[in-house]
């Protein structure tokens, strides 16, 4: 293969590309150093509007402030358990439900491709979903969480497509080698489909990471509540306390750093997770391209 | 046509039942309802002055609004104190503060709300009221003697009228206060009044001056800029002002206000005082005497500019003044002095404006089905209304948490702290106690309620409670339909009277425009709208009144 050399008007493109990109970057990232700065830096700075990129006041009373609230890491530990059995219910439940999907010989696909798709569009409210959680007798547990999002219809559709797209020859040769429907499972599909497996499990991780709503609805004790919670309940407080009419004894808020503080530790183990499952996207889009 | 002869005949025959059971209830007109069989614990005696205490262990659910700055901690002494003292133990369902409204919705929606649901404001017990979820209280006040007593002695029926629903009844507990109690106000830099030789601002002309004459020292700065303009622009501000021309604005705007002169309600984004208030902000603005992003900018915007020195008068209460303006301000200007001024005041004289009733309690219907129904309103009577309850929320146990001298004067117990009174102190009342509690501690006489002010806010209090209180608007409660109709009109009424106000004072709309304003709010049925209010007034007066 002969290597071209980029033709000028290339390089000129290039060139814009780098720079617009790199806008894109510096606009994306500036808030989260903005929180970074912030959440090392005296709250008197912060209030007068003197932090931006850098710390002032470099300190580390706020995570120590924080860290050593134990609510704080009660609510994290719960986010923890309530991320890695909810991921994993999903995932098996998608799985199974996008296989089986996926089988254009199964009769009656249509009306199960329906029944799922018919809940994107429609859902029965708040209040109906209330009384059902409530009358299964899930409130106030771990269930109230895990059980009700355990199939995204959207990851759903994605996986079914995917699992479309394998070549059925690879099945009926194992099927000649004496493997029943789980072994073509297990041993031949879900090994060729780590790629969409990975994005599965991240969208999943981050998605029941990141919710707070579910929890706020289904749970009534505070030593059960996700930090989403705490953290909201931290930053919402803070605005609130500052609207009309509250009884004296509401009229406090919690401190911007401390704010910065919460921020940050929520969201950096869901970030450090990315880089992990960065190379099965990689080996993902390799994977589509072989096939032909 | 036989069948659908039949079907009236069905439908007219339920519609006679339902008038006949509407007799029936009206006939026995629940003035004293029938509680004989829920008096399990509840005591025989209970009366004004007096410790209730349950005769036998009760526990009642109780919805909590739990606060981030002092979390619940289930081994706060006051759960425990309060266990000893009325033998009920409370058990919170905890809620964030953060979504308190939206979870307390559900919860009543599906059925499943506590027994007791505090921390309602005034007002928002309306939309629960068709669902019958919430218990109709006036109708058990007999089982609350404290409560009772405070409305009497401290004639509170102009207020607690307002919360009476089309059926005369209120359905809600709502906090009292002794007297108004007035907390929002502006804060001025007195250090710049000083140097410019300038009297603290009486009323709003005063203040126009004072801002000229700052302004004329200062050319290229907005001596003024605002906070608390979202979600409602102007909160506080346009409130302060309109209450000087007698209208409603910001934070207090109602479609409805009432005209003494015309013995009638009318239309507040239409009357002429409305029109003064914005003349008056409008003259602001064009002078460019207020910062124009006033109204709307966010809070940290508008401390940034006053509290680096580009802006002198702002919007404050007791609690912004000291963490937000005078802490900051005291690092970043040399010599900036900050303080709190009395309310100014327009031509309409020297009335503290505001309303007596605090955030409140509902009930949950099912509650009268409960054995302890009358246990559990003498203990909500006990703890939130009886003086001896409300010294208990607010100050916890005497001796342990506070000492009370011979002249009856509150001190905090020399390791505790709470706003501030012994900084440095290493317990919290709030946090590590549980007292002061929003949830639970609240209203009462002026004497509890600063209790806890420093002697600058004291001064800022008696100037203002020696003004006369500003009468309460009649009530004038919707039936059903009528709300429903009402609301359709409200939202865009809302929106035209909330856009133009700012058009008007921000100059893009030409105050010459007015009537046109008015014939828009004509289109959008206003005048339909106050009809109603008026007929729903008429009719209060005559069946309740």
């Amino acid at each position: 293969m002969v290597k071209l050399d980029d033709s000028p008007g290339y390089r000129v493109f290039r060139w814009i590309n780098a720079v617009i990109l790199t806008g894109v970057v510096v606009v994306t990232l500036y808030p989260f150093v903005n929180i970074i700065a912030r959440s090392f830096s005296e709250e008197r700075y912060i209030v007068t509007g003197q932090v931006n990129l850098i710390p002032r006041g470099f300190n580390l009373s706020t995570y120590e402030v924080l860290m050593s609230d134990p609510m704080f890491w009660t609510n994290y530990r719960n986010t923890v358990v309530y991320t890695v059995v909810a991921t994993a219910i999903a995932m098996v439940m998608t799985t199974c439900y996008a296989y089986v999907l996926s089988k254009r010989h199964l009769k009656g696909r249509t009306v199960l491709i329906w029944i799922a798709v018919f809940t994107m569009i429609f859902s029965g409210g708040l209040i109906p979903n209330y009384v059902l959680i409530n009358s299964l007798g899930l409130t106030n547990s771990i269930w109230a969480i895990v059980l009700p999002n355990a199939i995204s219809v959207f990851n759903l559709l994605v996986m079914k497509a995917f699992f479309e797209n394998l070549p059925t020859e690879l099945e009926e040769a194992a099927a000649i080698d004496g493997l029943g429907t789980y072994g073509i499972l297990w041993r031949i599909v879900l090994p060729l489909s780590k790629a969409v497996i990975a994005t599965m499990v991240l969208f999943y991780a981050v998605s029941f990471w990141n919710s707070w709503f579910t929890a706020f609805l289904y749970l009534h004790e505070q030593r059960l509540f996700p930090v989403t919670i705490y953290l909201r309940n931290l930053i919402a407080g803070a605005t609130t306390s500052d609207s009309y009419g509250l009884a004296a004894g509401d009229v406090t808020q919690a401190a911007s750093n401390i704010q910065s503080v919460a921020i940050m530790l929520t969201v950096l183990p869901i970030l450090a997770v990315y880089p992990f499952v960065q190379r099965y996207f990689v080996s993902g889009v390799m994977l589509g391209a072989v096939k032909g | 046509m036989r069948d659908i002869s039949r079907r009236q005949a069905i439908i007219g025959l339920g519609a006679f039942t339902l008038v006949l059971a509407g007799c029936g209830e009206d006939g026995t007109a629940p003035k004293a309802a029938d509680t004989s069989a829920n008096r399990a614990g509840a005591m025989a005696n209970y009366g004004v002055g007096q410790q209730f205490k349950a005769t036998e262990p009760i526990s009642f659910d109780v919805l909590y609004n739990n606060h981030s700055f002092y979390p619940n901690k289930n081994d706060w002494l006051f759960w425990e104190e309060l266990t000893k003292r009325t033998n009920v133990t409370l058990k919170p369902v905890e809620v964030p503060l953060s979504d308190y409204e939206q979870k307390r919705g559900l919860l009543v929606g599906s059925g499943q709300a506590p027994l007791i649901i505090p921390k309602t404001y005034p007002g928002q017990e309306d939309t629960f009221v068709s669902s019958g979820a919430i218990l109709p209280v006036s109708d058990y006040l007999d089982l609350m003697p404290h409560f009772k007593d405070k409305v009497a002695r401290w004639r509170m029926e102009p207020e607690l009228n307002t919360r009476r629903q089309a059926d005369g009844r209120f359905y809600l507990l709502p906090g009292m206060h002794e007297s108004v109690w007035v907390d929002y106000t502006l804060a001025v830099r007195t250090d710049i009044l000083e140097k410019l030789g300038l009297e603290v601002p009486a009323t709003w002309d005063d203040l126009y001056t004072v801002l000229k004459a700052m302004k004329e020292e200062y050319p290229d700065q907005y001596p003024m800029t605002d906070r608390w303009g979202d979600p409602t622009p102007g909160g506080n501000l346009f409130k302060l002002v309109a209450q000087a021309y007698g209208t409603r604005g910001g934070w207090e705007y109602l479609h409805a206000t009432w005209d003494p002169t015309a013995g009638k309600f009318a239309f507040t984004g239409a009357m002429p005082q409305y029109k003064q208030m914005i003349e008056y902000l409008h003259k602001l603005v064009q002078e460019k005497l207020i910062d124009p992003e006033s109204f709307t900018q966010q809070d940290e915007q508008a401390k940034q500019k006053f509290t680096s020195g580009k802006s002198f008068v702002i919007s404050t209460n007791a609690q912004s003044l000291i963490n937000d303006y005078r802490g900051p301000l005291e690092k970043t200007v040399e010599g900036a002095k900050v303080a709190k001024i009395p309310v100014p005041m327009g031509p309409v004289g020297d009335y503290k404006i505001g309303t007596r009733l605090e955030n409140g309690i509902m009930i949950s219907s099912k509650a009268k089905d409960n054995p302890n129904f009358v246990a559990m309103m003498q203990f909500i009577d006990w703890l939130w209304y009886s003086d001896q309850g409300q010294e208990f929320a607010k100050w916890g146990v005497e001796g342990t948490t506070y000492t009370k001298d011979s002249a009856g004067a509150y001190k905090l117990a020399d390791d505790i702290d709470m706003v501030g009174l012994n900084p440095g102190a290493s317990k919290h009342l709030q946090k590590d106690f549980g007292f002061g509690n929003g949830v639970f501690a609240y209203g009462g006489t002026t004497k509890l309620l600063q209790s806890t002010f420093s002697e600058e806010e004291l001064e800022f209090q008696n100037v203002m409670n020696a003004r006369k209180q500003w009468p309460v608007d009649p009530p004038h409660p919707f039936t059903d339909e009528e709300r429903e109709r009402s609301t359709l009109w409200e939202t865009p009424l809302k929106d035209h009277v909330t856009q133009n106000t700012l058009k008007f004072i921000l100059g893009e709309r030409d105050l010459a425009e007015w009537d046109a304003y008015v014939k828009e709010l004509e289109a959008k049925n206003m005048t339909t709208y106050i009809d109603l209010v008026n007929a729903a007034a008429d009719r209060f007066k005559k069946e309740h009144g």
